[in-house]
């Protein structure tokens, strides 16, 4: 059985009656061990759907799902204070700007120090060693005198590592990073990257990475989950998603990369932006801004089927030319 | 003789040796310190072309940016237009030369005056610096130019809450690109938006290039945007020049350390394309205090007492130049 099992998760805002759907039906699974990598533009979901996960939507949000398990257990319909004893503790998360995800008042070891004790108790002598522990897990350089620091008197590499270290320090089963290095420098970005996968191979935790660059995810990760306007529209093992994509969004995400394009030719664009609260089209969320776009396409919205072992929201997905199948003009 | 004549053979833009230092500190019985942001950088940009200034944060490529449009003086060095040196300009003078030289900036959420209209916005650099037009030929530049770049006339009078990012960033283009100057300095200008609209932005400024025939210094720290639109590319650590070469030649054989480094670190999509080599450890080491020697020499798996003790200087390697001791016994 999978550690986490999502189905149909659907995230609305707004009035009853007009609902913005943030995410719209979203299902997949996580298992032990396992890297799942969320990729998506701004306003696709991802942080969303992640946010949900964690019980961190709040009123006027709405989450429901046909069910939300985690080793087995319903999240949803378990009492709001069991489901706080297994956030933070077993399902642990990072967001993206470290800088303001560490409160500027207090000393890092106060912070972690919090962490422990909430969820494993013990006295302070043992918490304060356990959190040295930890930030010599996380690469720290010189733990003992970095434990007195504050934020504001670290890099934001630094304070990234220490947001890890806090994760991590109740040895979760599952870690959601959010855009654990957008705002890190490339070079601070490998080390961090390197330091998650090591952590999560070591202690053979899950870790659902959020993040919108493709390139990344590519490296990171075991499977991924490509995202559109609050759905899901294709994922697959990583191996081939990339070099083969099934989905028109995903293909035409990857030939806008300048990685791509080689020369100084033009880069291949997508016409239009991300479909906003107010000018939801119908039919296939994708169809005013795909090149491959039918009637059918305007009218009908597409669901989520199997396609060579691919999960693909599409009525034509692409064969291994990148042509779509079984469109007649 | 005007900094605004071109001459035959002598560059469009060109920093000598330009330095930006700040002091800091100086608080209640505190010392003050000087932080060497910009530090003795060189480069010359020709007319049409694009010069990509790449580096971590705190590289001090921003900092350059700001020398270049000459929002701060540079602390010494001279800037030069056409080979004259703009850095006392008379303010006549000065009006001429930020006609001449325009900027982009990073974030179109911040940019754009939020209680004006875009024709407004796009209206105020024309009334400002071309003041022989009649209020109604103001407005038709103003309409060619947002045509030019890709905005709807009839957006001329919504508020820039009303866009998305990518427009918002058009409109910062079209503010730029206006006054029809030279050079255009672009600070990160594509780093705030999605791919695919990143993608709309980097072939508009291509196209704008071929059309009006502009110069970019293009200030970024993504290495795959970079080496799509550049022509040169500058790689900087901690206020000075590390590498400095033709785009296409520096990405295919990187011959500093701190380049190759960079060029590693940078996630790949095409696994082919992935360059294998040991993450860098620790960080970019303070400004304030920077360490003897090579700067880079802390991170550096080259790095030797040598490079610890002695700083090393720009020298021309193979059509480039490079600022380390070992390029030769390295490659």
């Amino acid at each position: 059985m999978a550690l986490l099992e999502v189905k149909n998760l659907t995230v609305e805002f707004g009035s009853e009656n007009n609902p913005f759907r943030a995410v719209d039906s979203v299902s997949f699974s996580v298992e032990r061990g396992e890297v799942l990598g969320i990729v998506g533009e701004s306003g696709s979901g991802k942080s969303v759907s992640s946010l949900a996960l964690m019980g961190l939507i709040d009123y006027p949000g709405r989450v429901t799902a046909d069910s939300l398990t985690f080793d087995g257990e319903d999240l949803l319909r378990m009492p709001a204070r069991k489901r706080r004893n297994i956030t933070g503790k077993d399902i642990a998360m990072i967001f993206q700007d470290p800088m303001s995800s560490l409160n500027p008042c207090y000393t890092v070891e106060t912070q972690i120090m919090e962490a422990l004790k909430v969820h494993e108790g013990g006295n302070k002598k043992q918490r304060r060693e356990r959190t040295l522990d930890l930030l010599n897990q996380v690469g720290i350089p010189d733990p003992k005198s970095r434990m007195k620091a504050y934020p504001h008197q670290l890099s934001g590499g630094m304070s990234q590592r220490i947001v890890i270290a806090m994760a991590i320090a109740c040895n979760p089963r599952l870690l959601v990073a959010d855009e654990p290095t957008t705002a890190l420098d490339v070079t601070i970005q490998a080390q961090i990257i390197d330091l998650l996968l090591k952590l999560q191979s070591d202690s053979d935790m899950a870790l659902i990475l959020i993040t919108h660059d493709l390139a990344l995810v590519s490296e990171a990760a075991d499977r991924i989950q490509v995202m559109y306007a609050g759905q899901l529209f294709e994922s697959g093992p990583a191996d081939g998603l990339f070099a083969a994509p099934r989905h028109p969004y995903t293909q035409a995400l990857l030939e806008a990369l300048p990685e791509r394009s080689e020369g100084h030719d033009r880069l291949r664009t997508i016409p239009g932006v991300v479909p906003g609260a107010h000018d939801r089209p119908t039919g296939c969320l994708l169809s005013p801004r795909c090149r491959y776009a039918t009637d059918k396409c305007v009218s009908t919205q597409p669901l989520v089927e199997d396609y060579y072992g691919r999960d693909v929201r599409c009525f034509y997905p692409l064969d291994d030319n990148g042509q779509p199948t079984g469109r007649t003009v | 003789m005007s900094f605004l004549d071109t001459k035959p053979g002598v560059a469009l833009m060109e920093g000598d040796t330009l330095a930006r230092h700040y002091t800091v500190g100086g608080g209640f019985g505190k010392p003050t310190a000087s932080v060497k942001a910009l530090d003795g950088v060189s480069f010359s940009l020709e007319a049409k072309k694009t010069l990509a200034v790449v580096g971590e944060s705190g590289c001090g490529k921003s900092t350059l940016g700001r020398q270049l449009t000459l929002i701060e003086k540079p602390s010494s060095g001279a800037l030069k237009i056409n080979g004259e040196a703009v850095g006392n300009l008379s303010e006549k003078d000065a009006k001429l030369f930020r006609r001449t030289v325009q900027m982009i900036f990073q974030n179109p959420y911040g940019s754009l005056n939020p209680r004006k209209k875009v024709g407004q916005i796009l209206e105020e650099p024309v009334l400002l610096n071309m003041e022989k037009l009649s209020r109604k030929e103001r407005q038709e530049r103003v309409r060619e130019t947002m045509s030019k770049v890709g905005l709807r006339s009839e957006f001329f009078n919504r508020y820039p809450h009303m866009f998305s990012g990518g427009q918002r960033q058009r409109i910062a283009i079209a503010r730029a690109l206006i006054l029809e100057p030279k050079v255009i300095v672009a600070d990160e200008p594509v780093s705030a938006l999605d791919v695919s609209v990143q993608a709309q932005v980097l072939n508009l400024m291509m196209d704008l290039q071929d059309e009006m025939n502009v110069a970019y210094v293009f200030i970024s720290h993504d290495l795959s945007v970079v080496r799509h639109i550049a022509d040169d590319v500058m790689v900087m650590y901690l206020g000075r020049v590390a590498e400095k070469g033709p785009t296409e030649e520096l990405f295919n054989r990187p011959l500093h350390p701190y380049t190759r480094a960079l060029l590693a670190s940078a996630p790949k999509i095409d696994p082919a394309h992935r360059v294998k080599s040991d993450p860098l450890t620790g960080e970019l080491p303070s400004p304030i205090n920077p360490p003897s020697g090579c700067a880079f020499h802390k991170r550096c798996p080259y790095a030797t007492e040598h490079c610890a003790q002695v700083r090393p200087e720009l020298r021309v390697i193979e059509g480039r130049e490079v600022a380390c001791h070992r390029v030769e016994e390295i490659f």
